[in-house]
């Protein structure tokens, strides 16, 4: 007897119930806080605001890779936070480190070319392509020539970064997923474990084993400066930045899901992998696609990262907090689904900054700053319990 | 013993039982058929507490089952076979007739660590109660079977260990869902004879749900057809098949002549070399819709 | 084919079979166990007498980081949850243990120092006081630590145990990755907490405290005491019918619910038990290391207990424990890896290493038959190897590769990649499921057939020769 599929019907009245009200009574708490301090006024806010939508940017970015993978292969990619971790240590290195020596510069552009190799190879469909190859090749001298001669900006850095870092996601699937696809999930979820702990130690080994500084030299990390209801605000042109470039790479994966062949048997292998095999889908090829893409958007907030917070942390624990974090939000949003990434890494963003800024160190009570890593942990666990499927995802936990 | 009264369930806007209601006396063997997606399974599962029914009530022994869980039903003396086998497939045979009787050990864990004499006097009683249950299907499952590990038993075997397990949890009423599903004719002949032992030897009263009308005929007292989750007809075998309504839930009613040939031969499975006349099968291309 | 009454050890005793009740294997199961225990007891009087410091310490921490991954196994191999907030029960136990022992000297210095974050409340908190107000001054002396620790310890467990309850109750409601991840976020939230001003009254916050006495923690006699305890019960758990009702749950949840297991209670019950002997092995963890510090219980420490226990064997004890073996002599062993070499030296290193791994796959391929033997996974890395290998041979006077590199984390590299390797290999572990055990040593199974049993069993599953042959065909036909 197999039950059917009818979703039950949701009440969107108590919905926006919980959302005006809450609302109401952020508002209310604001108004109280500034009756208590003027130092907490309209800029105050406003800068909270900005940070949180920032920071929810790049919890979103990271949180794509975690709801892609898992959509697909079910798999909790428990490396994805070393991946991001390795993608700005790769930016920093092209920005800081250059221009190479030639044997350096021509083995990154091989890794640089790969990744471009596979990229084109969505549009051709086949490695052999002339049109992929010849694409290849001249992306392997243009940035040999570049890397070896030039000193890279931010931004190069930041795109070969992306190649590099989506060829590594793409080798990890290969070398440590790929043998174990029908393998029992707790066994894929250690596997997962055991390459996050290698490439934490493998950054350790091999890019710093320190809090390394992160400032390209760039625009977008001077200061910015304007006025909210007559009180100034000081940023930078970061709080510009990110949420502009998350915004396009959403767009551009949002178009190649739906728009390309590969995005569509990308979801229909999420849907179902043994049909979609069965219907002639490429199956391993969409899988590839997804760590190639999962990572490169991880490495893009990488970069992001590094240069809003001006430092990286040590590899052993740079991806950690990000990472799971992200993941958090990837549950809020609704593991799973692409919006829902997005919704809950934003969401993430704001509850994390935006809470302090509601609940702020004051002299009868000494802040919540400090648990604001436990209060992620915590929500993670609530949302868990409480509603697996998140916001607007379905539920993919195991089934019975 | 088991009543169910006006039992209600639905799955979002499928309605998957409506308003079913039969009883079962203690010592009966009575089958449940019906086309597939009937219901029948929902029925077991409503029973057992994998479900809880929207409304109405399921008493067993007077009391009720609703909203029970379901090992809270075993301990009332339910017990249940799965269609798809649902062995614990790394451990040994032996193993999967004990677990049932864990329910009825009355020490604690650390009782059982010190292995304390009232721990292991239970513990030798359930290895008894273990081959008792065994034994039931011969030799087969004896002897250096007793410590295989399930993945390499047979199907027939994994179904007989299946129904040792269900016995094993002290019940009183078993549910077997398609306790003949994968064996041979032979098979079926044997396992029909031992389901008639379990009530005749083991007091049993069973409840089955099974497609193979051979056994159905030969070993129902009664037989509770469903069709599209509503009772269609109760009542002894014979009188059962040969209710208009029964067959044209199960054959359709007639639209053209392939069918009708499928028909005549389904009908011959469904009464299964008894000379009882399906209406209409042997009125050749009489158009009835 | 009448039913023949057995016994539990089975029956039908024939030429080949392994029947456990003989008394000629009764007897010499007995005898080599006795043996191997005496070995085991000569080879700790050795190290506890003639060893160095350094061989005491690898003993002791064995058996610490044994009692760790045995009770983990309870949870994970055994009922079958991945469970990875192991660590945060072990603090749990090492910080009360730590806290309830800590010296009066020590307390005193502690409670005088401006940096000390400890309320007056927590440094009252003393096993010592609490002997003195009971009279039994006796065993307020450094002689009588032991008898303190006991009751630290056994607090601290205790105290674990109940966040194992709190733990347990989400694997009521979540199963698999999305439990091992709540598992795992509650385990970060406990160390999180317990750096934060809520905890720091206790904690000292990220200082911790240090003078924690390492005389229980670093004798091989206690650790392995300890440790017998803890396999003790834990085997013992698992021959249990409880035990049996866990393998339940780990095989089939919903077919053990249907057969009268109640679930939920015993999956409370393998989390409460398992983080109860995570608190005393955090307790000695911390009295090894003479220190009570927040680092000491990163999630590495449930990684490590992860590696031990999927190496070894998921749900065999002896296979965890030799796991667990396998972990502390990489940790403990490991500093050459972690050692500066030359570039040149890393890159041969490297090299070795991958054309091992192709000789390895070429070798698996070649037994499992898949074809072609050369295939990527064995090309790619041989290929790989040979060049690093040959620049770091011939390139040895190349200025690029005279500098030097430091191993950093090679011990953690190690043992990722050895997970990763047995995960794809053989995802149950060396021991798999099985046990050490005489019979498994000498290959006498239970399961295997006598003669009688054999020639039985050819008879039932023959038709041909068990009659009533012919007559079935029109039943198939029935078989809808």
């Amino acid at each position: 007897m197999a039950a059917s599929a009818v979703v039950p019907r949701r009440r969107p009245w108590a919905l926006w119930l919980v959302v005006l009200g809450g609302l109401g009574l952020i508002t209310w708490r604001m108004l109280y806080l500034h009756g208590v301090n003027e130092a907490f006024n309209a800029a105050f806010f406003a800068g909270a605001v900005v940070r949180s939508l920032q920071l929810g940017s790049l919890y979103a970015l990271i949180a794509l890779g975690y709801t892609m993978v898992y959509g697909i292969i079910r798999l909790i990619n428990f490396a994805h936070g070393e991946v991001f971790m390795v993608g700005a240590f790769a930016a920093y290195f092209l920005f800081s480190r250059t221009p190479f020596s030639w044997p350096v510069a021509l083995l990154v552009a091989a890794a640089i070319a790969f990744g471009v190799l596979q990229f084109l190879n969505f549009w051709r469909g086949r490695a052999r392509d002339p049109i992929v190859l010849a694409g290849a090749l001249v992306v392997f001298a243009v940035v040999a020539f570049a890397l070896a001669s030039t000193q890279l900006g931010w931004f190069w850095a930041m795109v070969a970064s992306m190649f590099v870092t989506g060829v590594l996601g793409m080798t990890i699937d290969r070398v440590a997923y790929r043998p174990l696809r029908g393998a029992p999930r707790n066994s894929m979820l250690i596997t997962a474990i055991a390459v996050s702990f290698f490439l934490q130690n493998f950054g350790i080994l091999a890019f710093s084993n320190r809090q390394t500084p992160f400032r390209p030299a760039s625009f977008f990390t001077g200061p910015l400066q304007f006025q909210v209801f007559g009180e100034p605000l000081f940023t930078s042109w970061m709080i510009v930045l990110v949420p502009s470039v998350t915004a396009v790479l959403v767009v551009a994966l949002t178009l190649f899901v739906t728009r390309t062949r590969l995005g569509k048997a990308m979801r229909a292998t999420a849907q179902d992998a043994e049909t979609a095999r069965m219907m002639g889908v490429n199956v391993d090829r969409v899988i590839a696609t997804t760590f190639l893409l999962g990572s490169m958007l991880a490495a893009a907030a990488g970069v992001l990262w590094g240069m809003t917070f001006g430092s990286i942390n040590q590899p052993a624990i740079f991806g950690i907090l990000p990472g799971i974090k992200a993941f958090a939000a990837a549950v809020i949003g609704g593991i799973g689904s692409l919006p829902g990434a997005v919704v809950g890494g934003v969401l993430l963003g704001f509850l994390e900054n935006f809470l302090t800024a509601l609940f702020p160190r004051t002299e009868y009570f000494s802040g919540i700053t400090e648990y604001k890593d436990t209060f992620a942990f915590l929500a993670m666990i609530v949302i868990l319990l409480v509603r697996p499927s998140g916001i607007v995802g379905e539920d993919l936990s195991e089934k019975v | 013993m088991l009543r169910l009264a006006g039992v209600n369930k639905s799955f979002g806007g499928l309605q998957a039982i409506t308003d079913l209601s039969f009883e079962l006396a203690e010592g009966e063997i009575v089958s449940v058929i019906g086309p597939n997606g009937a219901g029948k399974t929902t029925v077991f599962n409503l029973i057992t507490g994998v479900y809880t029914p929207d409304s109405g009530d399921i008493l067993f022994e007077g009391g009720s089952l609703k909203g029970l869980r379901p090992n809270a039903i075993v301990d009332r003396g339910v017990a249940r076979t799965f269609q798809n086998l649902r062995l614990f497939t790394n451990l040994t045979v032996l193993e999967n007739v004990l677990i049932p009787q864990h329910h009825k050990l009355r020490s604690t864990w650390v009782s059982s660590v010190f292995r304390t004499s009232g721990y292991l006097a239970q513990e030798r009683r359930m290895h008894e109660v273990a081959l008792e249950k065994l034994s039931f299907f011969g030799p087969r499952l004896m002897g250096f079977r007793l410590h295989q590990s399930v993945e390499v038993l047979s199907y027939a075997n994994r179904r007989r260990t299946e129904m040792a397990r269900a016995m094993a949890t002290g019940a009183k009423l078993l549910l077997l869902d398609e306790p003949s599903a994968g064996m041979n004719p032979k098979e079926t002949r044997e396992i029909t004879e031992i389901i008639r032992r379990m009530r005749d030897e083991g007091g049993y009263t069973i409840l089955l749900v099974e497609h193979k009308m051979n056994l159905v005929k030969d070993i129902s007292d009664r037989v509770i057809v469903l069709d599209y989750g509503r009772k269609l007809a109760e009542g002894a075998y014979a009188d059962v098949v040969n209710d208009p309504a029964v067959i044209e839930a199960y054959l359709g009613k007639r639209s053209d002549k392939t069918s009708a040939v499928a028909r005549a031969r389904a009908a011959d499975g469904l009464v299964a070399g008894s000379s009882v006349d399906v209406p209409g099968s042997a009125a050749g291309g009489e158009e009835r819709s | 084919m009448s039913a023949r009454p057995g016994d539990a050890g089975g029956n039908g005793a024939g030429a080949r079979g392994y029947r456990p009740h003989y008394l000629a294997h009764r007897v010499r199961n007995s005898l080599l166990t006795l043996g191997g225990l005496a070995v085991l007891l000569v080879v700790l009087l050795l190290v506890d007498g003639g060893a160095s410091v350094k061989l005491k310490q690898v003993f002791a921490l064995f058996a610490i980081w044994g009692i760790a991954t045995v009770s983990l196994n309870l949870v994970n191999g055994v009922t079958g949850i991945l469970s990875l907030g192991h660590h945060g029960f072990m603090l749990i136990g090492g910080y009360v243990t730590g806290l309830l022992v800590l010296p009066t000297a020590t307390r005193d210095n502690l409670a005088r120092s401006a940096r000390s974050e400890l309320s007056d409340f927590a440094m009252g908190l003393s096993v010592e006081n609490w002997f003195r107000a009971l009279g039994l001054d006796s065993l307020t002396t450094p002689e009588t630590l032991w008898a303190r620790f006991l009751v630290a310890v056994l607090i601290g467990g205790l105290m674990a145990a109940l966040f194992g309850v709190v733990v347990g109750f989400p694997s009521l409601r979540l199963r698999g990755d999305y439990l091992a991840i709540v598992t795992f976020a509650f385990g970060e939230a406990i160390r999180l907490l317990a750096s934060t001003p809520l905890m720091s009254s206790f904690t000292n916050g990220a200082l911790g405290f240090a003078g924690v006495p390492s005389d229980i923690g670093k004798s091989v006699w206690w650790t392995f005491g300890f440790l017998a305890v803890t396999v003790f019960v834990m085997a013992r758990l698992k021959y249990s019918s409880y035990g049996r009702a866990l393998q339940g749950i780990r095989e089939d949840e919903i077919a053990s619910e249907a057969m009268g297991v109640n679930t939920a209670y015993h999956k409370v019950l393998a989390f409460a038990i398992s983080a109860f002997f995570a608190g005393v092995a955090g307790g000695l963890w911390v009295s090894w290391v003479g220190t009570a510090r927040l680092d000491l219980f990163l999630f590495f420490l449930t990684f490590y207990f992860l590696v031990a226990i999927s190496v070894g064997g998921t749900g065999s004890i002896t296979g965890v424990l030799l796991g667990t073996a396998l972990v502390v002599w990489v940790r403990q062993y490991g500093d050459p890896l972690e050692q500066t070499y030359a570039l040149s030296t890393w890159a041969v290193a490297a090299g070795l290493v991958l054309l091992a791994v192709a000789a390895l796959a070429f070798f698996l391929r070649r037994v499992r038959r898949i074809k072609p033997d050369l295939g990527p996974v064995v090309y790619v890395p041989g290929a790989l190897g040979l060049v690093a290998a040959l620049v770091g041979l011939l390139g040895q006077g190349m200025p690029a590769l005279q500098a030097t590199w430091q191993g950093f984390g090679m011990r953690a590299i190690t043992l990722a990649l050895l997970l990763i390797t047995i995960m794809i290999l053989r995802p149950v572990g060396i021991m798999g499921r099985r046990e050490f055990t005489w019979a498994w040593l000498f290959r006498e199974r239970l399961d295997e057939p006598t003669e009688e049993e054999r020639a039985q069993d050819a008879w039932l599953s023959n038709p041909a020769l068990s009659g009533r042959a012919g007559a079935e065909r029109e039943d198939d036909e029935v078989d809808a």
